[in-house]
């Protein structure tokens, strides 16, 4: 049971316990999932090393087999003040 | 008969038997796409789905318009009606005179029933399906149009732009520049500085979405009256400068940011596949939802053929191509856009009386504002049937020279072309192939041009209706 799903074009843009500034999906049940998130966060392909779990896809969606966690450090804003 | 919403077209859908209601609890993740990708690939009636999980109240309607008989039934015509029939219906009123609209009275509008503003607005309350395994996104605006308008001319444009739910405000999808909406956005605000208003029309009538979907220079506005033979009602908007069909069954209203982009895709798409990549693509925030009671999501699932966006958009340009062609004056007896090339291969019959006249055809629609959503021309001449497959591929595999019929050209194409490299997709660079399925001119007719073979052809006529009147007797189904 993944928490978040993150899309990729490679397993580089995921480097291993190095801080990341990620788009992911929130795949909890209900209305909202699916919702995205801008997070600072650690990830890592050892799915037990953090708190949730993560599923990586590919750039056509493809989902890569290996699972891997994430720690979600902090939200990132993107939509400028204004815009809010 | 005109439909004004979507619900009296269901029920002509429904006595027609292209309508299956589905009362069952069915999934939007995932298993109204399937339910609406298989319906598509049999060329099925579409499906009403009464009760969404996670949404009651809500209600999808699948594949709306995609086969011929559900296009000949919003156009009012007998559901068996040919396709060059309904081509001949939509030539006539598309050529007839522009029919402005009419503006409602809020109180009159049925998409102002229930309207979400502020903290209220939130996208998902409304049941995003997720379309395909592996897309993006929830994928609310499939089967709609987006409403925007030029910030000089006042011109307004409705335009087919696929729109991902990013989070509760934000919408996020790609705004090709070529794109008539597009050229506004990157062109004018974007430059400016400033956010493009924007109403995206979830659930519109069937006339508004083949209106949407048809690249004609005509006003959708207009061009929708003219395809209903009668004014379209519209009404303003809440929080944007735009009015939009008031019989909708869901409306999105908010502005397009000129200063950002999000994460958009991938995608299931009209080619049959996921080609676009991934990317930046424009943002979508709203500021207020307005909806009918029971609202009524329209679902197109693109893939492999055939999905409404394919049907109508291969019809639709094709025709645009006829009278494009005729305005010039080249002799064609007809153009038509096969569905199953992904809208990507037109075929154009023409009485070839000078030499080169495919080439004209071919450069002709290259240089169009139609040419970039298409790359294949195949010429025939005007005794080949363009509607009959077998003889278009005969005429193909046995008129075109490899050396001397087949021409290439560049032009503007689309980044979703699946056979382009990653480099011609960033650019949307387009190269394009014209088919001469004509054999020249300056052959002698007697002694160079081969002679067809057919019924039709090498049989005289006393001979041909001897055995068309003995057809049943000989014991042949009529």
């Amino acid at each position: 049971m993944f928490h978040y799903d993150v899309f990729v074009e490679s397993l580089q843009n995921l480097p291993e316990g190095a801080e990341v500034q990620l788009a992911v999906r929130d795949l909890a049940p209900g209305l909202h999932k699916y919702c995205y998130s801008n997070v600072k966060a650690l990830v890592s392909s050892d799915a037990e090393k953090y708190e949730h779990k993560l599923q990586v896809r590919f750039g056509r969606g493809q989902t890569h087999s290996v699972p891997y966690s994430i720690k979600i450090l902090e939200p990132v804003e993107r939509i400028p003040e204004r815009w809010r | 008969m005109v439909y004004l919403d979507n619900r009296e077209f269901m029920k002509a859908l429904d006595e027609a038997g292209e309508l299956v209601t589905i009362e069952q609890e069915v999934d939007w993740d995932l298993e109204a796409g399937a339910i609406v990708r298989k319906v598509c690939e049999e060329k099925g009636p579409s499906p009403l789905m009464n009760n969404i999980k996670d949404y009651p109240g809500h209600r999808y309607l699948g594949a709306p318009l995609a086969n011929y008989r559900k296009l000949a039934i919003s156009m009012g015509m007998d559901a068996d009606s040919s396709i060059p029939q309904i081509a001949a219906e939509y030539l006539k009123r598309t050529s007839s005179p522009p029919v402005e609209p009419v503006i409602l009275p809020k109180e009159e509008a049925p998409c102002k029933e229930n309207i979400l503003m502020g903290e209220d607005a939130d996208l998902f309350l409304l049941p995003g399906p997720m379309v395909h395994d592996g897309d993006g996104g929830r994928y609310l605006a499939t089967w709609h149009f987006v409403v925007t308008k030029d910030p000089d001319n006042g011109d307004v444009n409705w335009g087919m732009y696929r729109q991902m739910v990013y989070d509760r405000k934000t919408m996020t999808g790609p705004l090709l520049p070529f794109s008539d909406g597009g050229k506004v956005f990157h062109g004018k605000y974007k430059p400016r500085g400033e956010a493009m208003p924007f109403a995206t029309v979830i659930g519109p009538d069937p006339l508004s979405a083949i209106a949407a979907s048809a690249p004609s220079p005509i006003p959708e506005t207009e061009f929708t009256g003219m395809l209903m033979q009668q004014p379209v009602s519209l009404v303003r908007c809440e929080t944007v400068d735009l009015e939009v069909p008031a019989y909708a069954e869901i409306v999105i209203e908010g502005e397009i940011l000129p200063d950002v982009s999000l994460e958009e895709g991938p995608f299931g798409e009209y080619t049959g596949y996921r080609t676009s990549p991934r990317d930046l693509r424009a943002v979508y925030r709203i500021k207020a939802i307005t909806h009918r009671n029971n609202p009524i999501t329209t679902i197109s699932n693109m893939g492999i053929p055939t999905d409404e966006g394919q049907l109508l958009r291969s019809f639709s340009l094709g025709l645009e191509m006829e009278k494009l062609l005729r305005s010039q004056g080249i002799p064609v007896t007809g153009v038509y856009m096969l569905p199953e090339s992904t809208h990507h291969l037109v075929v154009v019959g023409v009485k070839a009386i000078y030499t080169n006249i495919a080439a004209q055809i071919a450069q002709t629609v290259f240089g169009s504002k139609l040419g970039p959503w298409f790359h294949m021309v195949l010429v025939v001449d005007d005794k080949t049937d363009i509607y009959n497959v077998n003889e278009v591929i005969h005429a193909l595999s046995t008129r075109c020279h490899p050396v001397n019929g087949i021409h290439i050209y560049q032009g503007v194409g689309t980044p979703l072309y699946p056979f382009l490299s990653a480099a011609e997709r960033k650019k949307s660079v387009g190269p394009k192939v014209l088919f001469d399925c004509t054999f020249p001119l300056d052959w002698d007719p007697l002694s160079e041009v081969p002679s067809l073979v057919s019924f039709n052809n090498v049989y005289p006529q006393h001979i041909q209706e001897k055995v068309l009147a003995n057809w049943e007797k000989y014991g042949f189904k009529p």
